[in-house]
């Protein structure tokens, strides 16, 4: 009984010294925001990392949405809508994953407004639909239950971070702004060019291959996913916002036959949270002068963080809100559009020049 | 639950095993402590199938005491009507493997064979039913047979879901098993087991940790992709998967043998070095022993076995491996896969009558080679990509080594160099513990408490809890 008792307490205290290295380190800033060090936001690991923001840093508005809202600054929405801000937005992010980090940051500290960023792509799939490509999402982080954070206590890639950080070691790819973690607008090309590279306009998505949505399968994520948080806490404002991709998005619906159940889907959402008080929804997605304009993106999805600005404040500032006697003046507006660039003449005054549908 | 999770390594199994001894004096209670135990290590992936193993368990506990016919049987039966009784159990428990395992299968054959429109089931397959199937029809058999009877539902219960064997194996016999449940003594925490179990399991996690996880995406890679596969590249891609396979199943293996040890109960040994086996049989007396040992007694020899005659014989091979084929999984793949066995063997009996005999290095490196490229059925999606992978290793695909790198370090991503240099030195490890003459068992067998042992012991294990957890990256494909 010696070996063994032997064995398993050096085992077990080699793991506690482990464990107790990673909390005091805190790579991922899950029991406390970095303050002995500047704080680590690693190249792509928003999904470990948001968690431990809800958690710990303290802010009153929650940005959420997918890698377009990424270059929302923190200090922007608090000078747009006054209060603390936190931006817990991921790329590629679904509706679960979505509601997952509202939950945890709901659950965290009195919110007063989320500014929610919509994508018909988040509500693709199922209702439980994860963006596990590279491995599950660690979902052990997003709650409060410490006995099922070893994953992350005993983890070696976790063990290395934290080494590498007291030994000021900079070899890995991170930011240390927490005003804007995941920023990333200063690192990439936006322009015209830029976007078109490529692209197949007769096929955009053979470039990006996005599944076919259905409107069942999208309500019945949001019924899953959102609703239930907008009607469960209807003390914080909750802006659901139709983002400004680019026109040519809606050509790829078009070319897809996504252009439909994509204004049934918005349509739905209007419908479905109209009687909540808490809960407002804007549409920025027929402003012509942005989305027209290919100068201003990225890829035919992510826009310049000039756009995030105006969507902040369109929301803080109650512009492109959609109400029941507009919305119908929107949808006409983007269909008008929508049947426009899908003509040769339309989509060649889009990819040619600066100038732009008003 | 798995082996390799760290709510089984630090929570589960230290509590299972602290309980159990604390409630060793109270026999009752320590088995119904396992039970539950298994129960909860069954229902922690999916709750909704415990009502199922439940179910499956009291119904062949029901079939078991009926055919019971000891000195105080619950029925009265008649041969005939033992038999019927037999039948229909077994029937039953192939009836729940075929709708929960093969429903989907026999459906999509069915619409490409009639050309219906036929919606598919789409029943998701409950963890172990092959093994705790195929436990009870051997159970049943052997009742039937007067050489197991089990008048207590509770130990019963133990029997099937004991946990360590619950999920993969191995294949129990009820007489190898409930002697030992039913031991006193090995209700007591014993020194030198839970030694020898701590050391057994260690290896089986390093096994499954250190060298067949970095192999797995390199095997993925050549398997999702064997169009992109150069002859170099097929043939590394199906090595890494013969050694992928052999330290994940062995690596569960002696996790699942260790962890019973530290109960004090020794399962039956289910890998013992295949890779050195010289010819198709030996390699089925090395692998998965405890299937082999199954389909031998209760399938091959029922059928005739080889006493009658060659022909027959053939076809009883042919029959058992086909059925082995299938029971790894609904798909012609490893229909595939189980009739290349089968017909190996044949073909080895031919061959061996003929009075010819290889040279032992080569006798190896035949059958070495007639596995792996056996294992590329049953790691291919499906016969396409099988003829697939098979071209690329016969040099007849128009890929270069540079597609496969693209394809490499397209899979191994985000860190593909890193990756890459941790599988290459996982397949190299691999290679030179596959050909060490001492296996775990060996080494189990001969363990002694020594502190270099413990040392290794230590170190192995607190290696691989760290790399249970895996930080990955979001990888920015297509959105």
């Amino acid at each position: 009984m010696r070996w063994f008792g032997a064995v398993l307490t050096i085992t077990l205290a080699c793991l506690a010294a482990a464990a107790a290295f990673v909390v005091w380190v805190d790579p991922f800033q899950q029991y406390h925001l970095a303050s002995r060090y500047p704080p680590r936001f690693y190249f792509l690991h928003h999904r470990y990392i948001n968690p431990g923001l809800a958690r710990n840093q303290a802010y009153d508005t929650v940005v959420s949405g997918s890698s377009i809202m990424e270059n929302t600054p923190n200090d922007l929405v608090a000078k747009a809508c006054g209060g603390s801000s936190v931006n817990l937005s991921m790329p590629a992010m679904s509706a679960s994953e979505q509601r997952l980090m509202l939950e945890t940051a709901l659950a965290s500290q009195p919110v007063k407004r989320v500014i929610a960023v919509l994508d018909f792509n988040a509500f693709a799939g199922g209702i439980e639909e994860r963006q596990d490509v590279a491995g599950p999402l660690p979902r052990y982080l997003y709650d409060r239950n410490p006995f099922n954070d070893l994953p992350y206590l005993l983890s070696w890639d976790v063990l290395a971070k934290a080494w590498r950080i007291v030994n000021g070691d900079t070899g890995e790819k991170f930011t240390s702004d927490p005003n804007g973690a995941w920023f990333w607008g200063n690192v990439v090309r936006f322009g015209r060019e830029q976007v078109l590279r490529g692209l197949d306009l007769e096929n955009l998505n053979a470039r990006y291959r996005q599944p076919r949505r259905t409107f069942d399968g999208m309500r019945a994520s949001f019924e899953h996913n959102l609703l239930p948080i907008l009607a469960a806490h209807p003390d914080t404002e909750f802006d659901l916002v139709w983002p400004p991709y680019s026109i040519l998005v809606w050509l790829d619906f078009a070319q897809r036959d996504q252009v439909q159940v994509s204004l049934d889907f918005k349509r739905y959402v209007f419908e479905a949270t109209r009687g909540l008080p808490n809960v407002r929804v804007f549409d920025l997605q027929g402003d012509a002068a942005i989305t027209h304009d290919l100068d201003r993106y990225d890829d035919i999805y992510h826009f310049d963080p000039a756009v995030n600005e105006r969507l902040i404040e369109a929301a803080c500032h109650g512009r492109y809100r959609v109400d029941a006697s507009n919305i119908g003046e929107f949808e006409r507006k983007l269909r008008e559009q929508v049947a426009a660039v899908a003509t040769p003449a339309g989509l060649a005054a889009v990819v040619s020049g600066p100038s732009f549908v008003r | 639950m798995l082996f390799n999770s760290y709510e089984y390594l630090i929570y589960f199994l230290p509590l299972a095993l602290a309980a159990y001894f604390l409630l060793g004096r109270r026999a009752t209670w320590a088995v119904g402590w396992l039970v539950a135990c298994s129960l909860f290590f069954y229902g922690w992936w999916n709750p909704k199938y415990l009502p199922l193993i439940l179910a499956s368990i009291a119904f062949n506990f029901a079939i078991g005491r009926a055919l019971h016919r000891g000195s105080q049987p619950v029925l009265s039966l008649s041969k005939g009507h033992a038999k019927a009784l037999l039948a229909c159990g077994i029937g039953a428990n192939l009836l729940l493997l075929g709708v929960f395992k093969y429903a989907d299968f026999a459906v999509r054959n069915a619409a490409d064979l009639s050309g219906l429109p036929l919606a598919l089931p789409h029943i998701v397959l409950p963890l172990g039913i092959s093994f705790f199937t195929f436990t009870q029809i051997a159970y049943l058999v052997d009742v039937h047979r007067g050489q197991a009877k089990e008048p207590s539902l509770l130990n019963y219960a133990l029997f099937v879901s004991f946990f360590p064997h619950l999920l993969a194996g191995p294949i129990l016999h009820h007489s190898e098993m409930m002697p030992q449940f039913a031991s006193p003594s090995n209700k007591r925490p014993q020194s030198f087991h839970l030694a020898a179990g701590l050391f057994l399991l260690v290896i089986g996690l390093v096994k499954k940790v250190c060298i067949a996880d970095p192999l797995a995406p390199v095997a993925a890679v050549g398997f999702d992709h064997p169009e992109a596969l150069s002859a170099l590249g097929a043939w590394l891609s199906v090595l890494a998967y013969t050694l992928q396979i052999y330290f994940d199943f062995s690596g569960y293996t002696d996790m699942a043998l260790g962890a019973a040890r530290m109960f004090n109960i020794q399962m039956p040994v289910n890998f013992d070095s295949p890779y050195h086996s010289t010819d198709i049989r030996e390699f089925w007396r090395r692998w998965h022993m405890t299937l082999s040992r199954f389909l031998r007694e209760y399938l091959y020899i029922p059928l005739g076995g080889n006493r009658l005659g060659d022909a027959h014989t053939a076809v009883n091979v042919m029959a058992t491996f086909l059925l082995g084929g299938l029971w790894h999984g609904a798909a012609w793949t490893f229909v595939a896969w189980g009739a290349l066995h089968g017909a190996g063997l044949v073909c080895l009996r031919a061959w061996e009558r003929t009075g010819h005999r290889l040279p032992r290095a080569i006798a190896w490196a035949v059958t070495f080679l007639f596995v792996m490229v056996t294992w590329v059925f049953f790691r291919a999606s499906a016969l396409p990509a099988a003829g697939a992978m098979l071209r690329a290793m016969a040099g007849a695909s128009a890929a270069d080594a540079e597609s496969w790198s693209e394809a490499l370090r397209h899979g191994l991503a985000p860190d593909a160099q890193g990756s890459a240099l941790v599988a290459a030195a996982a397949l190299a490890i691999g290679l030179v513990v596959v050909a060490l003459p001492r296996n775990s068992n060996a080494m189990a067998l001969d363990f002694r408490p020594t502190w270099p042992r413990g040392a290794a012991v230590a170190v192995g294990l607190v290696w691989s809890v760290l790399q249970l957890g895996k930080v990955t990256p979001f990888l920015y494909f297509n959105f």
